[in-house]
């Protein structure tokens, strides 16, 4: 396993507040991991920042064995460079089919005249049915993205982040509004895709991190209080101080 | 991986028109009403049709072709210009240069010819700018005039012109990020910038006189204007056809998928790795380009251009016709424009009687642009679909 992101010394300040203050974390490839801890102790705005949604006053983020600096690119070069960012709040076209959906998504080129110019191959259209598989929305194909349960734009959802073949797959809260059943499975995706990537879980619910098996690392107040696995995390005080204590 | 991906054989690939009957139907009907105007004309046919109205239905027909681009920008996009109509006037003014020095240097030479010491070329061009230029005091041919007498050129400038203010606006709005009512601010800011420039008398653009005479086509000089109101029409036809098929193929693939979702959600599609800007400065200026070949379309069958053409008004207008049409749908533009351009020369061309209610006398130009304000309002709160989402409910029934 080598490291894949490196995010050292980052801190961001809003309006006077500290949303994340001299985080480092590190995540090699491939790893689960999990990241949890309470409301405001700077998950999102962590997932903001590596994606090139927020830049940081100060601090490094780093990718890859090439050690390409992160804090210079723009949000779509950072999507393209490989890191897949799914959102708290299920955000798909809801205008417009599944099939479409996933092939927007589909690793291919992306400046417009390619995809002016581009036609569904057959390697395409069978990743498509491929990924429609995994997250259980074959026979949704062709139905309007809007239409789909709120479980179903979750697996949409990661689905087209599957579909961008990402090294580093950003997930936040990829199990929030589903029922146990679903849990499950999402899950199995998120640890099947583990295997060959990066995954981070941004997770409130520890009954999910359980089942994901994995290491966890705790935020709060915008740094890392405590990583490694979940039984260690959860026996440490400052730990059930921040959960429990208040 | 490429490689692999390039030779990978595309799986049955649909022809645009399988999939998007509305296309076929369009053009269908552009072509019967093609055909029937023409079988109808004075020029052509049995002169059922004045040249007059001829010439007012090839200029609706440039009005619907920069309607598809708004509905393009705007409707599928999301991108709200109001600054479009500033690009088919700057068309119209690439296309009047020409006509107008043209016209003028034949004009001039043929008075020449019978001079017993023949004329200079700087003779004639002295004279072709005073004869161009005296109503704003001057008898200089200004620089951007320098080429007016090459046809060639000035389509060039047709295109050029439209396309890189747009790219040049566009890549400064977009790239700081400009979306939404700003970006519409901004456009329309444009919008004025332009015309009250065009006012001036010292820009060499005739100020607000405008460039004039333009329906008289130098080489057809002789030909009356019912034969070349029909050619006009022609052309108008063939280019709103052609746009057509252009902005259906546009929208109908991957790429239309891209910009809808732009316009859905633009921070989504960056995460997806899509360069955003990139998409929507592709659209802006394709569609600026397309407006600006409108403009040098409509203006020879105006016959006159001046700033107030570009005046901002007439943008916010081009806004009001596509979505009274439908957004998003092409043929809701076109069903847009030509109703309600239509309905308004009609209205305030004294082609309507007024109604004389005896306490009260309506009279339709007064009312026009109430019952336009009006209508706008009504669509916007209850049909928002536009005209075009009646076809929904036709679909749904069969």
């Amino acid at each position: 396993m080598t490291t894949l992101l490196e995010v050292s010394g980052v801190s961001v300040t809003f309006d006077g507040f500290r949303a994340i203050n001299n985080l480092s974390i590190a995540i090699g490839e491939p790893e689960l991991r999990a990241v949890i801890g309470p409301n405001g102790a700077g998950k999102t705005t962590f997932m903001d920042i590596v994606t090139g949604k927020t830049r940081p006053d100060e601090g490094r983020v780093i990718w890859g064995a090439q050690s390409v600096d992160l804090l210079k690119l723009s949000e779509s070069d950072i999507a393209k460079i490989g890191i897949g960012r799914k959102f708290q709040k299920p955000t798909v076209f809801e205008e417009q089919s599944v099939r479409d959906n996933l092939a927007m998504a589909l690793k291919n080129r992306r400046g417009p005249l390619s995809v002016l110019m581009w036609h569904a191959t057959e390697r395409d259209a069978a990743r498509i049915l491929e990924l429609a598989a995994e997250i259980g929305l074959s026979d949704r194909l062709a139905h309007r993205a809007g239409d789909l349960s709120h479980g179903q734009k979750q697996w949409l959802e990661i689905g087209m982040l599957l579909a961008q073949d990402p090294r580093l797959l950003l997930v936040d809260e990829p199990a929030a509004g589903m029922t146990p059943a679903e849990r499950a499975h999402t899950t199995d995706l998120l640890k099947r895709a583990a295997r060959t990537r990066a995954v981070m879980v941004i997770e409130h619910d520890m009954e999910f991190i359980r089942r994901l098996e994995c290491r966890v690392t705790v935020l709060h107040e915008g740094s890392v209080l405590a990583e490694g696995s979940l039984d260690h995390v959860t026996k440490n005080q400052q730990v059930i101080d921040v959960y429990l204590g208040r | 991986m490429e490689m692999s991906r390039r030779t990978a054989a595309p799986v049955k690939r649909r022809h645009l028109l399988q999939d998007n009957p509305s296309v076929l139907w369009f053009m269908g009907l552009l072509g019967l009403f093609t055909l029937g105007v023409t079988v109808l004309s004075e020029g052509f046919g049995i002169g059922l049709i004045s040249t007059n109205l001829v010439k007012i239905l090839g200029m609706t027909l440039c009005l619907c072709l920069i309607a598809i681009a708004m509905d393009v920008v705007w409707g599928y996009c999301g991108i709200l210009s109001l600054g479009h109509f500033a690009f088919f006037g700057l068309g119209g003014y690439a296309i009047g240069m020409w006509l107008m020095y043209a016209r003028t240097e034949i004009v001039i030479r043929e008075s020449l010819a019978g001079s017993t010491i023949p004329p200079t070329e700087r003779e004639v061009s002295e004279a072709v700018a005073s004869q161009i230029f005296s109503v704003v005091g001057s008898n200089e041919l200004p620089l951007i005039w320098s080429f007016a007498g090459s046809l060639p050129f000035q389509l060039a400038m047709v295109v050029l012109v439209p396309g890189l203010l747009a790219l040049v606006f566009g890549w400064l709005a977009f790239r700081s990020r400009v979306t939404g009512v700003y970006l519409s601010i901004l456009t329309q800011a444009m919008t004025l910038a332009l015309s009250l420039y065009l006012f001036q008398n010292d820009t060499g653009l005739r100020g607000n006189n405008g460039l004039s005479g333009l329906q008289n086509i130098p080489g057809a000089l002789h030909v009356p204007q019912s034969v070349i109101s029909v050619w006009f029409f022609w052309a108008s036809a063939f280019a709103l056809g052609a746009g057509y098929l252009l902005f259906a193929w546009v929208v109908s693939g991957k790429f239309g998928s891209v910009i809808r979702a732009i316009r859905d959600n633009e921070a989504r599609v960056r995460f997806l790795g899509y360069n955003v800007e990139g998409y929507k400065l592709f659209v802006f200026t394709l569609t600026a380009v397309i407006s600006g070949i409108a403009g040098a379309l409509y203006y020879p069958q105006a016959g006159i251009i001046n700033p107030a053409e570009i005046a901002p008004i007439a943008s916010i207008y081009l806004a009001v016709w596509v979505a009274i049409g439908g957004r998003g749908r092409l043929y809701g533009a076109v069903i847009g424009a030509a109703l309600v351009s239509l309905l308004s020369s009609w209205l305030t061309g004294g082609g309507a009687p007024n109604i004389d209610l005896g306490f009260y006398r309506i009279i339709w130009t007064d009312w026009w642009l109430v019952m336009l304000g009006l209508g706008f309002v009504l669509v916007t709160l209850f049909f928002p679909k536009g005209i075009g989402g009646l076809f929904d409910y036709l679909v749904r029934k069969q």
